[in-house]
């Protein structure tokens, strides 16, 4: 009946030395104790609700006793939630944990930090009705658009945070300090906490910070210079950068002109980290992607800005006096720019390049390991950038494909078959594991596996591969070799059946996509170029729909 | 076998000669016989009760659409009702089953309501709790049209459920209205009002309210001189303002050189360009009223320092929305329970549940070298500092002396003085200048939850847990006036721009008005649905905004108690509304941690130009939402230049 059952009111009155508490006694209780509870809970809310606050603490029942007339319950003015337990072996009957405190330990125990005084700072909350974007405002996302606020604009843009005119004597507040030297000190010592990433996070999303941009640029700068052979270190700042560029709210473009040479250090360095042990490569991918990302971004408004980019890294990648490392840094930004600007400037020098790149690859020709390690790096960068550039070339007709009507040469039908299933991941970890075979096909598989026991470089993303799959990979790789081996032959092959498959839909199709067609031709001379220089490495960047055709 | 007990006993008695003892024997016996037959009565009494509410909340329905939410009012009062009755009956399991079963009907309008009924549990809690005895002593008044009328009473007739018969001829008065139905939007009816008829409400809100301004204040002497000049335009205007009641009459030259007065102004603020002139054109000018109380005099220094502020207000509309300057309290560990800000915003004061009081001065907050030069320029606070040498130490000036958490604070308009009130039942009042206790007022019985000076000094109004709003003036140790008549907690005290009126809400959720002078209620206003939280009256004193605990502000004409219809404005407690300083904008603060700009002037507009009363009821229109930090808004005030200061607690962990 009531929501106090008597059995609390039997226990309760045991509590306090009543033993044998008649039932009738405590049924006619129960009532009652729910009543004054509520009541109490009613005054309690009341103190609550004049102490500005919307939970209810200990201190509000106190009060709302108090009111009543009531001595107050002692012992549980603390700030945090009470934690109840579960008593065993009852469903509902909870308790306070109240442990036992030695006056010994007490009064050993350090004293308490004294908790810091109230103190009162002032803010714009809203400068003629706009909120600034200052760190003590919430940061813009958080506003939603009032639901009737469309009235609102009247030639005036509320959305847009406006930009606070920063004083020729640059005063920063000690609060930006103190984060400024926290990010600081972060990036150069503990860059692989956790603490690290909020940091980023804080970076990437906080108003505010605009005041400690060209500090940061400075910073980056610096210290990229400074730890060139310091590989965290350096991806750490690389994140900073990335982190600054997503923020919303900075108006970066001002000190692009800084940061960029510190990113491009880190892309086409010639030495980056310790050369053997650390993975410099990925750095290099990383920077390449935030190089692209800045000139998507900002390219529209510094229209030289792609133009000297892409001078710079061709000149890296044009000079042979260079170091593969450099030159991969160079391919790596060139291809993250897009097909295009692989096209343009990377497919015309590959015949060149390759000539230069394949005696270092050869193992008879290199005798050191790491150098040709590297030239196998470059070349797969290569591979990918020419390859993801034919994907985009082939991409742009995919209408045009009806079943052929002739039959693909047999050995390359199988090759097709083989690559049905293939994602990228899988082609370029089958591409790796059968590349040596087509240069020097005395390699066994073991082989093939332990010169290559750290690639784990996203270019060729080979580790990702189990080895059952490279087996496979490398057994058809091997069935294949006698039409693969001879890579003129199997030039002038390709070239005769995409001659033949244009021959053979011309009949099929109408008029109207001829012109598609012709665009088709070029792809398809683009792709026996590239199957000249790469091998049937570059198959696994075609969609198998399209591989028909060509085969 | 009993019977043979009971024979055999009888034969006993008979046989020793007790006579009395068989005579009490027989009695008794025919009082148990008779027990148990009643209590199988009121059994199947409990029953009438569970069915024939049922059936009458499924008939109500399914009555015919458009007068179903006619009907479905009266079941409200009748399910109340019946669950009384069958406590008061004694039958608490029943009452139990009958009060779940039906409960949520009712939530959505009466949540807070029916939490308190459902403690009742024994007929005793019935006399004990104030919103029991209220419902069992007053009749609910429910207004119905012919036709819905005549469905419930054929209904009644129709199933003959006695009970519910019972229920409606004793607790609900009906007033049937002939014609259609009354719209559904039209719900400030449907909350019903407890303990004071509705004729009460509309009896007291007849009366006459001298809503105008103060005739000869600072701004009217700052008007006049202004317009000294051209004194021909009087006669062109008089007629200007036809919309304005009856109180035209009893000062009308007054308010023609008011209306003067006023455009005068706006050629000098012509800066701002028409759109303003045209608003304000179309804004009446409140007319003017001589005081009721003797109000101090303001010193030459101070009203040139107002008029240096009048001089520089920035005109605020929908257009050109204020600056808002906030205090963030930090480190208050929760302690915080109110805060105040000084007209000019130099000074913020903060209550707190340690039963202190702090000001800071922020025009020393900024300044370097504090430390060597501690308390300005003052002399005799520097008497008082070198006293106590560590509280130069501390960026504020604590005041100690309260014996219980600080529930309010207000400053004096030339912040000179500082009021608390505290849980403790007292009120004091500092000096800012001495950082001393000058006088602690005794008076209240209770917890004194809300203090205020009044907009001129001098006088002070508070309101209190023993449900009373008292009238002080700060040379006298007792008050004034009390004015008893909210049947709970009185929450929050407003005052009334011609310092004639303070308006009081209360958790009785009904918002007064009361005349300082007679200390009668002069106004009722019924629409909130929970605890009023806070007020505003506009500075013309003819609107008053109050926001409550559920986060709905509603904003009143004062002078025919009508609302403009409420906007739940927050989604938490409205701790603080303000108005801008030419009563175009409305600011209001939250536990939502929100400051947010409503539009006074649309819905003004709105009111006027329909006012019978089937017209749609405007809305405020919001005009900006600013959101702070994870910081709930305590307090917000205009300065004279109609700056904005707002101040709260910033609440870490949330």
């Amino acid at each position: 009946m009531s929501i106090v059952p008597k059995e609390t009111i039997e226990v309760i009155a045991q509590s306090i030395g009543i033993p044998n508490l008649s039932p009738d006694v405590a049924l006619a209780l129960a009532p009652d104790v729910e009543y004054r509870l509520r009541e109490i809970t009613q005054e309690a809310i009341k103190c609550m609700r004049h102490s500005k606050r919307t939970v209810l603490t200990a201190d509000d029942v106190d009060s709302a006793l108090n009111l009543r007339n009531i001595e107050p319950i002692y012992g549980f003015a603390s700030s945090d939630p009470l934690k109840f337990k579960r008593a065993i072996g009852h469903k509902d009957l909870f308790y306070l944990d109240d442990r036992e405190v030695d006056f010994k330990e007490v009064i050993d125990a350090p004293l308490p930090k004294a908790p810091l005084d109230t103190a009162v700072v002032t803010h714009w909350l809203a400068i003629e009705g706009v909120q600034p974007a200052i760190p003590e405002n919430p940061p813009i996302e958080a506003i939603v658009a009032p639901p009737d606020g469309k009235k609102m604009d009247h030639g005036k843009d509320d959305s847009l945070p406006i930009d606070l005119k920063l004083p020729i004597k640059h005063v920063l507040s000690r609060e930006l300090q103190m984060y400024f030297d926290k990010i600081g000190e972060l990036i150069l010592g503990r860059a692989d906490t956790p603490l690290f990433k909020d940091a980023l996070l804080s970076l990437a999303k906080d108003s505010g910070l605009h005041p400690l941009v060209p500090y940061f640029s400075y910073f980056i700068a610096d210290e990229v210079s400074r730890n060139l052979n310091n590989l965290p270190i350096l991806f750490a700042l690389m994140r900073v950068v990335k982190s600054l560029l997503s923020n919303p709210h900075i108006h970066i473009e001002p000190y692009l002109h800084q940061m960029m040479p510190s990113i491009i250090t880190c892309l086409v360095a010639k030495r980056v980290g310790h050369q053997i042990s650390d993975n410099h490569w990925a750095i290099r991918d990383f920077a390449s992607k935030i190089v692209a990302s800045i000139c998507r971004r900002y390219g529209h408004v510094y229209h030289n800005l792609q133009s000297r980019l892409t001078k710079t890294l061709i000149h890296a990648f044009l000079d042979p006096s260079k170091a593969l490392t450099q030159h991969y840094g160079a391919i790596q930004g060139l291809s993250a720019l897009g097909p295009s600007v692989v096209r343009l400037l990377i497919l015309p020098n590959l015949e060149t390049y390759m000539q230069l790149l394949d005696p270092e690859m050869q193992l008879d020709k290199q005798k050191n390991e790491l150098k040709r390690k590297e030239a196998w790096r470059v070349y797969g960068s290569l591979l990918l950038a020419g390859g993801s550039c034919l994907y985009d070339r082939l991409r742009l007709f995919p209408g045009l494909l009806s079943p052929p009507d002739i039959l693909p040469w047999k050995t390359n039908k199988k090759i097709a078959l083989t690559n049905l299933p293939n994602n990228k991941r899988k082609a370029s970890s089958r591409l790796t594991a059968h590349q040596p075979p087509t240069k020097k096909l005395a390699v066994d598989p073991t082989g093939t596996n332990s010169q290559f026991p750290s690639t784990d470089g996203p270019a060729t993303s080979s580790s990702s591969g189990s080895n059952p799959n490279h087996h496979h990979s490398h057994n058809s790789s091997n069935n294949n070799s006698s039409s693969t081996g001879n890579i003129t032959n199997a030039n002038a092959n390709i070239n005769n059946v995409s001659g033949s498959g244009a021959h053979g839909q011309r009949v099929a199709v109408s008029n109207v996509l001829r012109q598609a067609w012709k665009e088709d031709l070029d792809a398809g001379h683009l792709l026996s170029s590239l199957h000249g220089l790469f091998g049937e490495g570059i198959f696994s960047f075609i969609q198998p729909a399209e591989m028909h055709c060509f085969i | 076998m009993e019977e043979e007990v009971e024979k055999a006993v009888f034969a006993y008695l008979r046989k020793k000669g007790f006579r009395l003892t068989e005579i009490a024997l027989q009695e008794e016996q025919t009082r148990l016989s008779s027990d148990a037959s009643s209590l199988s009565r009121s059994e199947s009494d409990a029953a009438k009760y569970y069915d024939g509410y049922g059936k009458l909340r499924s008939w109500a329905y399914n009555s015919l659409d458009s007068y179903r939410h006619e009907l479905l009012r009266v079941l409200y009062p009748v399910f109340i009702h019946c669950f009384m009755d069958l406590v008061a009956q004694g039958h608490m399991q029943e009452a139990r089953t009958f009060f779940q079963t039906f409960r949520e009907d009712h939530e959505m309008m009466h949540l807070r309501d029916l939490q308190k009924l459902e403690g009742i549990l024994s007929p005793s809690h019935l006399e004990e709790m104030e919103l029991a005895r209220l419902w069992r002593q007053n009749k609910v008044k429910i207004r119905l049209c012919q036709y819905s009328y005549e469905l419930l009473v054929q209904y009644l007739h129709k199933t003959q459920s006695l009970a519910m018969l019972g229920v409606i001829n004793e607790h609900i008065n009906f007033e049937v209205y002939p014609g259609q139905p009354a719209s559904m939007s039209d719900d400030s009816e449907a909350v019903f009002l407890i303990g004071t008829s509705q004729d009460l409400a509309r009896e007291i809100n007849q009366k006459e309210l001298h809503w105008g301004l103060l005739e000869d204040s600072v701004e009217e002497r700052m008007e006049k001189t202004l317009s000294e000049s051209d004194k021909t335009e009087v006669d062109g205007n008089k007629e200007a303002d036809t919309e304005d009641n009856n109180k035209k009459k009893t000062d009308g030259n007054k308010h023609s050189t008011a209306v003067n007065n006023k455009k005068k102004k706006d050629k000098v603020v012509g800066a701002t360009g028409k759109t303003i002139r045209s608003e304000s054109s179309m804004v009446s000018v409140p007319p003017r009223v001589k005081p009721e109380l003797t109000l101090p005099q303001f010193p030459p220094e101070v009203e040139q320092s107002i008029l240096e502020d009048l001089r520089n207000r920035v005109q605020l509309n929908s257009l050109a929305l204020p600056s808002v300057s906030f205090y963030t309290f930090l480190n208050t560990h929760n302690g915080l329970n109110c805060s105040t800000i000084s007209h000019d915003g130099s000074l913020v004061a903060g209550g707190f549940s340690d039963s202190s009081v702090k000001i800071w001065d922020m025009a020393k907050i900024g300044q370097p070298g504090r430390a060597s030069n501690p308390q300005g320029e003052n002399g005799s606070m520097q008497g008082m500092h070198s006293l106590a040498s560590d509280e130069a130490k501390r960026p504020y000036s604590l005041l100690q002396g309260h014996s219980g958490p600080v529930y309010s604070v207000s400053f004096s308009p030339f912040a000179d003085f500082l009021l608390s009130s505290s849980s403790d039942n007292t009120i004091r009042l500092w000096s800012t200048r001495l950082n001393a206790n000058l006088v602690s007022y005794k008076g209240h019985n209770f917890p004194v939850w809300d203090a205020q000076f009044s907009p001129m000094g001098h006088y002070f109004a508070t309101a209190s847990h023993d449900r009373t709003a008292r009238l002080w003036s700060v040379e006298r140790i007792q008050p004034l006036r009390v004015m008893a008549g909210h049947l709970s907690d009185v929450d929050c005290v407003q005052w009334h721009p011609n310092c004639n009126y303070i308006a009081t809400g209360s958790s009785d959720k009904t918002v007064r008005l009361w005349d300082v002078q007679t200390g009668n209620c002069a106004r009722l206003f019924i629409g909130h649905r929970s605890m009023v939280l806070s007020l505003a009256i506009s500075p013309d004193g003819r609107f008053m905004a109050s926001g409550d605990e559920d986060g709905t502000i509603m904003l009143w004409d004062l002078s025919t108690g009508r609302s403009v219809s409420p906007i739940i404005g927050h989604s938490s407690c409205v701790w603080t509304l303000a108005f801008s300083c030419e009563g175009t904008l409305l600011a209001s603060g939250s536990a939502d941690c929100m400051v947010k700009l409503w539009d006074i002037t649309s819905s003004m507009k709105a009111l006027k130009t329909d006012d019978s009363k089937s017209g749609p009821a405007s809305r405020l229109r919001l005009l900006k939402a600013l959101p702070t930090k994870s910081t709930p808004v305590y307090t917000l005030r205009f300065s004279r230049r109609n700056l904005l200061f707002a101040a709260g607690a910033l609440s870490a962990g949330s």
